[in-house]
């Protein structure tokens, strides 16, 4: 298990002819958050379903905390909180008590069950919600209360499918901090998002999911490394732009130079030797330089690379 | 803090006794309109008749207790076996819409503690709708012409009956996901439940039978603690098909279901067997009886118990391993079809067993009689099944299985007398007993003595020895395997 809260070794889930996880395998270690990325239909909820032991793979099996999904579900739901991405509230029902069901649900009893639904109150920021009906909130307070709901009887694991749909800026920008303080709480995050940008802030490492096998896992910067074995750079210069593009076709290791809105990009095929022995020639060489940068990657261009497509 | 306050922290910390769901239900149904409603108008149409009871007895000289009892229960019977059985049909079927049940599987309830937490609000809605009438029952009861004991077992009954319609109703709901099919099931179960209601109107005024003739007393006890005993069976029943509707793939929920179903199996066998002291003629209608209640029974216990997946979860196959000196009781309880086959076999031996002692007759054609009903379902059940997972061992889920043998014996029942007309052509319109229906099982009992007297007993044996075979060869395919061949690595591993 090598330390790892949650792992997942084989799963294969099949529906009728369609098989919507093929072989998975991946982990998280404590107290890492881990986003989970991929188009619509890529196997992601049903991956989540099978963690949070609503489906049952036809092949393989996941653990968390050492309890496998397949044999001990009972356990393994002791541990996890999950947030499917849909809300599911009850009609009559106010904030406090539907809470509090979810408290009686995991077993809390009495002072203990008193005690988790005012902190997850205090700790969501709905004390102001308590008496309100939970069917009449907001999209994004509904979503602040499935996740206090998720969290009510403390899980190590948290599942999150799409948790943040549906929310407004400001709603998102709490959220993550949410989120990340779970996280600094030593629970163990496995999130699905589709706003790549927001899970670059939130998740210490990512698995990219397409037509239900995993393309890639780990950080960002390891799957691009793996990925890319050249370089993206950006060079502007004052002056003499067409003579910089002859000159840098002309250097070892240098391809595909194209301009960007007066940016000269370039692929350089070598590590920081190549690199600094680059910038040496173009000073020596006379050229007017402005800026001279490495293009960072983020998580948009590791998945477009990854699934040759757009995210949606 | 106030004592109001401190009241209701006491409550609310002794609702932990409760069941989470009993809680939440009582909490949305008390803020419901469907129940307002319903409580609402049964206060009306309770103090309704409550007058006209009171004006009834002022006029005339006599009582008119009797009278006014059966108008209550008539309303609390609609309430009982309509009212509250849609609101437990409509409390699951929301959530599983809703999906809010997907967020209660993943907390420390089991499938089990979510049907009975369901069945148990129920019972809290029907408690809270007597008391509002126990008032005018007791004005009843005041008017005359019924006596104490009267009301208190039409009331137990009803209650119990009802909460028997709520448990059907709640497996009912977990059958079909979809909101529209669900729908129509609803609306099914909702007519045959009215139909019920009105042909059945007389099983809910045990009055009549109390005082009817030739049920002495004790005959009354013991008919009504037999239907009551039946009652809770069957609902012990439902709610177990209910869980193991909801339960994932991988937990044990055969097991449980096969005990509840030879519990009402040997119900159906007391029954028979309380007639072990009474005449000759008696007892031989009672084995007659058991034969026939007992082979309905087994006909539908076979449909699901051979057409079972001859895989075992692994998880279950674990449990099974763990040994206890149980084991070899278990054996015929646990899942798989093999297991299954042997577990119908068991129950069909204790048929003839029973119903030869009890028949003192000791006539051979009533036993070849018996005989041919386990024979039938042998055949139907275990022909079809083996012959699918011989030929196609990798296809077809149980479902399919139960629709191939039900369609086969439709095909049966119908096909000899279409290819008959059809086919043959006849000049007369003739549905005299023939040779072509010894295919169909019904007609075949129906028309015994025209088999025996024909000499066609060799066509009912050869079904059997078939239907034999074929369960064996069931057993044999689901035998048990050495350990390495019978875990890969999935879930499921074969039995």
């Amino acid at each position: 298990m090598n330390g790892a809260m949650l792992e997942i070794d084989g799963l294969v889930r099949q529906f009728e002819d369609v098989r919507a996880v093929d072989d998975v395998s991946f982990s998280v270690d404590r107290g890492q958050v881990l986003g989970f990325i991929g188009h619509n239909g890529a196997g992601k909820t049903t991956t989540m379903r099978i963690l949070a032991t609503l489906d049952t793979p036809q092949q393989g099996d996941a653990w968390i905390g050492g309890h496998s999904v397949v044999d001990a579900p009972e356990r393994v739901r002791r541990i996890i909180g999950f947030m499917p991405d849909y809300a599911g509230v009850y009609m009559n029902t106010t904030v406090a008590e539907y809470l509090d069901f979810f408290a009686r649900a995991h077993d809390l009893r009495g002072a203990a069950r008193r005690k988790a639904v005012n902190g997850v109150i205090d700790f969501m920021g709905i004390d102001d919600l308590r008496d309100r009906q939970v069917e009449g909130l907001s999209k994004g307070l509904k979503q602040r209360v499935a996740l206090g709901r998720a969290i009510i009887h403390d899980p190590q694991v948290l599942i999150l499918d799409e948790p943040a749909a549906n929310l407004d800026p400001r709603a998102r920008i709490e959220f993550r901090t949410l989120i990340r303080e779970l996280a600094h709480d030593g629970k163990t995050i496995l999130l699905s998002s589709h706003i790549l940008t927001e899970l670059t802030e939130m998740c210490d490492t990512v698995a990219v999911i397409e037509k239900g096998r995993i393309l890639a896992t780990g950080t960002v910067a390891e799957i691009l490394t793996r990925l890319r074995r050249k370089r993206m750079l950006a060079v502007r210069i004052a002056d003499g732009a067409d003579r910089l593009e002859r000159f840098l076709l002309e250097q070892p290791g240098v391809v595909n130079v194209h301009d960007v809105n007066g940016r000269l990009h370039f692929e350089l095929d070598g590590g920081d030797d190549e690199q600094v022995a680059l910038v040496a020639r173009l000073v020596a060489a006379g050229f007017p330089l402005l800026e001279f940068a490495a293009h960072r990657a983020g998580l948009e261009d590791l998945f477009i690379e990854l699934t040759e497509g757009p995210p949606q | 803090m106030s004592r109001a306050n401190a009241l209701l922290d006491w409550l609310e910390d002794k609702s932990d006794w409760l069941s989470p769901i009993v809680v939440k239900e009582v909490r949305q149904t008390v803020r419901g309109r469907e129940f307002h409603y319903s409580f609402g108008a049964s206060l009306v149409v309770a103090l309704g008749v409550a007058f006209y009871g009171a004006a009834a007895a002022q006029a005339s000289e006599g009582t008119t207790g009797a009278g006014t009892f059966t108008a209550l229960m008539v309303c609390l019977t609609l309430i009982g076996m309509l009212v509250v059985p849609i609101g437990a049909f409509s409390a699951l079927r929301t959530e599983r819409l809703e999906q809010t049940l997907d967020l209660v599987t993943v907390t420390a309830l089991s499938p089990r503690r979510v049907i009975l937490g369901k069945l148990m609000a129920q019972a809290v809605k029907l408690v809270t709708l007597f008391a509002a009438l126990a008032p005018f029952m007791t004005m009843s009861f005041l008017l005359g012409g019924i006596d104490f004991v009267t009301i208190v077992i039409s009331l137990a009954v009803l209650f119990l009956w009802s909460l028997w319609a709520a448990s059907v109703f709640l497996f009912l709901s977990t059958l079909l996901k979809s909101r529209a099919m669900s729908g129509v099931v609803f609306g099914a179960a909702g007519i045959a439940m009215f139909l019920m209601l009105t042909l059945g109107r007389y099983a809910f005024t045990p009055w009549r039978v109390f005082g009817g003739p030739g049920l002495s007393r004790a005959d009354f006890w013991w008919t009504l603690a037999m239907l009551m005993t039946g009652c809770v069976v069957t609902m012990v029943n439902f709610v177990l098909l209910a869980e193991s509707r909801l339960a994932v793939p991988t937990q044990n929920t055969v097991t449980p279901l096969r005990i509840g179903f030879l519990a009402q199996f040997l119900l159906v066998v007391a029954w028979a067997f309380s007639f072990i002291t009474e005449t000759s003629v008696a007892r031989s209608n009672a084995a007659e009886g058991l034969a026939v209640l007992g082979g309905l029974h087994l006909a539908i216990v076979a449909l699901f118990a051979v057409t079972d997946d001859l895989a075992v979860p692994r998880r279950v196959l674990a449990d099974m391993r763990r040994g206890s000196r149980w084991d070899w009781l278990l054996f015929f309880f646990r899942p798989g079809a093999g297991r299954g086959a042997a577990y119908v076999l068991v129950q069909m031996a204790l048929l003839v067993l029973v119903a030869s002692v009890l028949d003192t007759t000791r006539d051979i054609e009533d036993v070849r009689w018996r005989l041919t009903i386990c024979a039938y379902i042998c055949f139907f059940t275990g022909v079809p099944v083996y012959l699918w997972r011989r030929l196609r061992p990798n296809r077809g889920t149980p479902l399919h299985l139960r629709v191939v043998v039900l369609l086969l014996l439709a095909a049966a029942v119908v096909l000899p007398d279409v290819l008959y007309y059809v086919v043959g052509q006849p000049e007369v319109f003739d549905l005299e007993f023939g040779r072509r229906h010894l295919m169909n099982p019904f007609r075949v009992l129906s028309y015994w003595p025209g088999v025996e007297q024909r000499g066609w007993l060799f066509v009912p044996a050869l079904f059997g020895a078939a239907g034999l075979v074929a369960y064996a060869g069931l057993m044999q395919m689901g035998r048990l395997r050495p350990a390495a061949e019978r875990i890969p690595e999935g879930a499921v591993a074969l039995d």
